[in-house]
């Protein structure tokens, strides 16, 4: 018995020993070069021409490349693209292809992939309709070089080429067309970028590693454009959806970045030495999308700018996002900093002025009924942000009835237009103006009228940056007039890193050019 | 039992696609257009009627074929059987905890009753079972991994990749997981230890002059832990919906997790897939927990 019994203990001390061993063992996985990414969930397919997930196109744009990118001013410069013409007037654009160019297959890219990529964005891609709709034709003038062909001009073109998300990623020919409507198969992500994939363990990774035949482009690394080199053998995306669980596994050592950090930490982290603070330079912003096809607000403008007249936004911004050094109460729809920065209408944006706002409504024929605000827990931020609202609403009289969904059923009620008055959400920063929803006539919102309908086509139909402006601020004077949306202001999220990492994107993640110390 | 398991089958089906929401705009994003999810969701199947569904389902079920996930794009048994491990690991390490902490310290609990180290461990254990597990969690991430760097703060790879050494990840979440039922088990062990002391057989044997530990571990204990294996029972089924929390804290890969992330991404297949084999999992424990009472008391009879 005594034997047996020293025997069992010598066992569990050497188990013990061992554990610990190995846990010095785990180390060089490491040091051999795998960059280990906390994500906020797991991605849907990778497919980043179909899917506009977050998720999706931060691991996506490490292995898939569009024919320009954007830099860090978000100018778009070339990328599998070399040059461009364009001719009769801006309506046929000429690109040429930059040569030996090689998919993660072996497989040259010619001008064959990226007609077939085209023309399978335009017809399923998220946001191909916005360019494809009015192409007459697109086709392969040359081995390196394609031809598109407008029925009217456009002066998004580039910078709908330049974005991965739901973009045009350029997959080889026979992928593309096999695809077709469906997403691409996990065996098919076939890119061209400077990792490609590897394996995809559901619930545990995504894991991509470096692409022997990657060559970079001479032009110096700058925002998404110039040189990619991947300094790593592996990046590891592992899903990490407690924001608690990703902060102390960055300080621990277990994670080499964390992304999307919540507000209240900020001061905390800016100050602890384990790890670095990463603050994105491109804002995201909340949106409040009013229902133009039925109900109370359908077209009733003088009630709508009664709603906005009762708002402090900035209140609204600092419960949702903490520190004022994320968050900026700005009324023009796109940030100070770029082309398309706009004071028109702006008056409107948060007057707070309840005594005002109840005049509004009461002019608007407005008597108490509930407006329905549909809103999801999943994003704290929508939820405290229409908590406020709906608070300040309540000062000027107006009945708001939230009613909180999980984002699931939220994205399914919104396709419903009898079921919501008001319903929350946000919005990425983009560089031009074309790709924000509210312009898009079917997106939930459906804000189609006759004023924004000519809008609409002169910001899109003209290539001629100064009068596309002017436009602009017209459409945006039109915003705070119809109020289909109402933008609660600039928030820059942040993501945190191992203090070791040197060469971090300010513009997103993305590994290419990130070492370790 | 064949019955339960339909039953189940049928309900799970029911609920799942009676809760609104979409996968089809889980997997598109944002911006899909309608004709764009319409075109998806006609291509995936999930426009046929419910039953049509139901009826797919099933028949491929019973020939032991999940279904893909409609996320994953991958077959549902493989997904299971990827978390399957870490919440088993999980719960067996949880459970030796269990065993560990809470039989003995309630024996001594029960031997010493009323003295100032019974009261200690009673008010302990009233302490543990009331703190929230995530909370728990939280601080033993924070001293153990975060400050003292002993343990790993999250994850876990597979044993099959690193070998056992790989159980260090599981030992912060099963810790946590196991103080609040080491607590439950700790508290159960005592009372029930109180109860058996107080019977005429007892009494007997320590007239008859047996040794006091003798009189403890023969006579009270192996009757007291009839009461304290049905409890192991129900623990052990219960750890694998608390488990949800621990998993998503240590962001672990198992099944507790994945069905959550599941319900809110609406992936009908993974979901239904999960709770079958949660369900054949409570069935085959409640059978163990009776094998285990005939062994502990020989006149339980099994029909």
């Amino acid at each position: 018995m005594k034997f047996r019994s020293r025997h069992l203990a010598h066992g569990a001390a050497a188990f013990i020993t061992a554990l610990f061993l190995n846990a010095q063992a785990q180390v060089p996985a490491h040091a051999a070069g795998v960059l280990r990414e906390a994500t906020i969930g797991e991605p849907p397919p990778l497919d980043v021409m179909v899917t506009t997930a977050d998720v999706a196109t931060v691991i996506g744009r490490h292995m898939f490349e569009t024919l320009y990118a954007w830099d860090s001013t978000y100018k778009s410069q070339p990328m599998l693209a070399d040059s461009e013409r364009i001719e009769d007037g801006g309506k046929t654009i000429v690109i040429k292809l930059r040569e030996g160019v090689q998919f993660h297959n072996g497989k040259e890219m010619t001008a064959k992939d990226v007609v077939a990529s085209m023309q399978r964005w335009g017809k399923f891609g998220s946001r191909g309709k916005l360019l494809m709709a009015s192409a007459t034709s697109v086709e392969a003038t040359g081995k390196y070089e394609v031809t598109l062909k407008l029925s009217a001009p456009n002066g998004a073109w580039k910078n709908l080429l330049s974005d991965v998300n739901g973009g045009l990623a350029i997959y080889p020919e026979e992928i593309a067309a096999k695809a077709a409507g469906q997403p691409i198969e996990q065996k098919d992500y076939i890119g061209t970028g400077p990792y490609k994939f590897k394996e995809w363990r559901p619930n545990r990774y995504v894991e991509v590693e470096k692409f022997a035949g990657y060559k970079p482009r001479k032009e110096k690394s700058d925002g998404f454009a110039g040189a990619r080199v991947a300094n790593y053998d592996a990046i590891r995306f592992i899903p990490v959806p407690d924001v608690g669980t990703r902060v102390s596994g960055v300080q621990a050592g277990d994670y080499d970045y964390a992304e999307m950090i919540s507000g209240d930490l900020y001061d905390t982290l800016s100050k602890d030495k384990s790890v670095q603070v990463q603050r994105t330079n491109a804002p995201i912003f909340g949106l409040f999308f009013m229902n133009s096809k039925e109900g109370i607000l359908k077209d009733n403008y003088k009630l709508r700018r009664a709603i906005q007249t009762a708002l402090d936004k900035s209140q609204a911004l600092r419960v949702s996002f903490g520190s004022k050094d994320l968050w900026s109460a700005e009324g023009s729809i796109v940030p100070k900093g770029t082309p398309w920065y706009s004071t028109a209408g702006i008056d409107g944006y948060s007057p707070h002025d309840a005594k005002k706002a109840k005049e509004l409504a009461k002019e608007a024929g407005y008597t108490g009924q509930p407006i329905r605000l549909l809103v999801s827990t999943n994003y704290q931020a929508h939820y405290d942000q229409a908590a406020v609202f709906t608070r300040q609403l309540a000062d000027a009289g107006i009945n708001v009835q939230m009613n909180v969904v999980d984002w699931a059923t939220l994205i399914k009620m919104r396709g419903q237009p009898e079921q919501w008055d008001i319903f929350v959400t946000h919005h990425s920063f983009f560089p031009d103006p074309i790709l924000f929803t509210f312009l898009n006539a079917s997106y939930p919102g459906w804000w189609d009228t006759a004023e924004i309908k000519a809008l609409r086509a002169e910001l899109v139909n003209s290539s001629d940056q100064a009068a596309r402006k002017a436009t602009w601020d017209k459409i945006q004077a039109l915003i705070y007039e119809q109020v289909p949306v109402m933008k609660v202001g600039d928030a820059y999220t942040y993501d945190i890193a191992s203090p070791k990492l040197k060469g971090l994107n300010p513009n997103g993640p993305a590994f290419w050019n990130v070492s370790t110390k | 039992m064949l019955l339960t398991l339909w039953a189940a089958s049928v309900i799970i089906f029911a609920f799942i696609h009676l809760i609104p929401g979409d996968p089809i705009y889980v997997l598109l994003g944002d911006t899909a257009t309608p004709d764009q999810a319409e075109r998806l969701r006609r291509e995936m199947g999930l426009d046929d009627p419910i039953v049509v569904q139901y009826i797919r389902w099933a028949g491929h079920a019973l020939a032991g074929d999940l279904g893909q996930s409609i996320f994953f794009q991958a077959p549902v048994t493989s997904v299971i059987a990827d978390g399957a491990e870490t919440s088993i690991l999980l719960a067996t390490l949880t459970m030796i905890w269990v065993v560990l902490i809470g039989v003995p310290i309630g024996v001594i609990a029960a031997v010493r009753q009323g003295t100032w180290l019974d009261q200690t461990l009673s008010g302990g254990a009233m302490l543990m079972a009331s703190v929230p597990t995530f909370w728990v969690g939280l601080y033993l991430i924070l001293i153990f991994a975060a400050t003292l760097g002993w343990l790993p703060s999250s994850g876990y790879p597979s044993i099959f990749e690193g070998g056992l050494g790989n159980l260090r990840y599981l030992i912060l979440p099963s810790l946590t997981l196991a103080a609040p039922n080491a607590a439950l088990i700790l508290r159960l062990t005592r009372a029930s230890m109180l109860d058996v002391a107080r019977e005429d057989y007892v009494r007997t044997a320590r007239a008859k002059g047996i040794r006091p530990w003798q009189v403890v571990y023969k006579h009270i204990l192996r009757n007291a832990l009839l009461t304290v294996v049905s409890a192991f029972g129900f623990t052990f089924a219960a750890l694998l919906s608390e488990a949800v929390v621990t998993e998503t804290v240590f962001a672990l890969p198992g099944i507790g997790r994945l069905v959550v992330q599941s319900i809110l991404r609406r992936d009908y297949p993974v979901i239904q897939g999960i709770i079958l084999v949660i369900v054949v999992i409570y069935l085959v424990i409640n059978l163990i927990v009776d094998l285990t009472y005939r062994y502990l008391d020989p006149r339980v009879e099994l029909k």
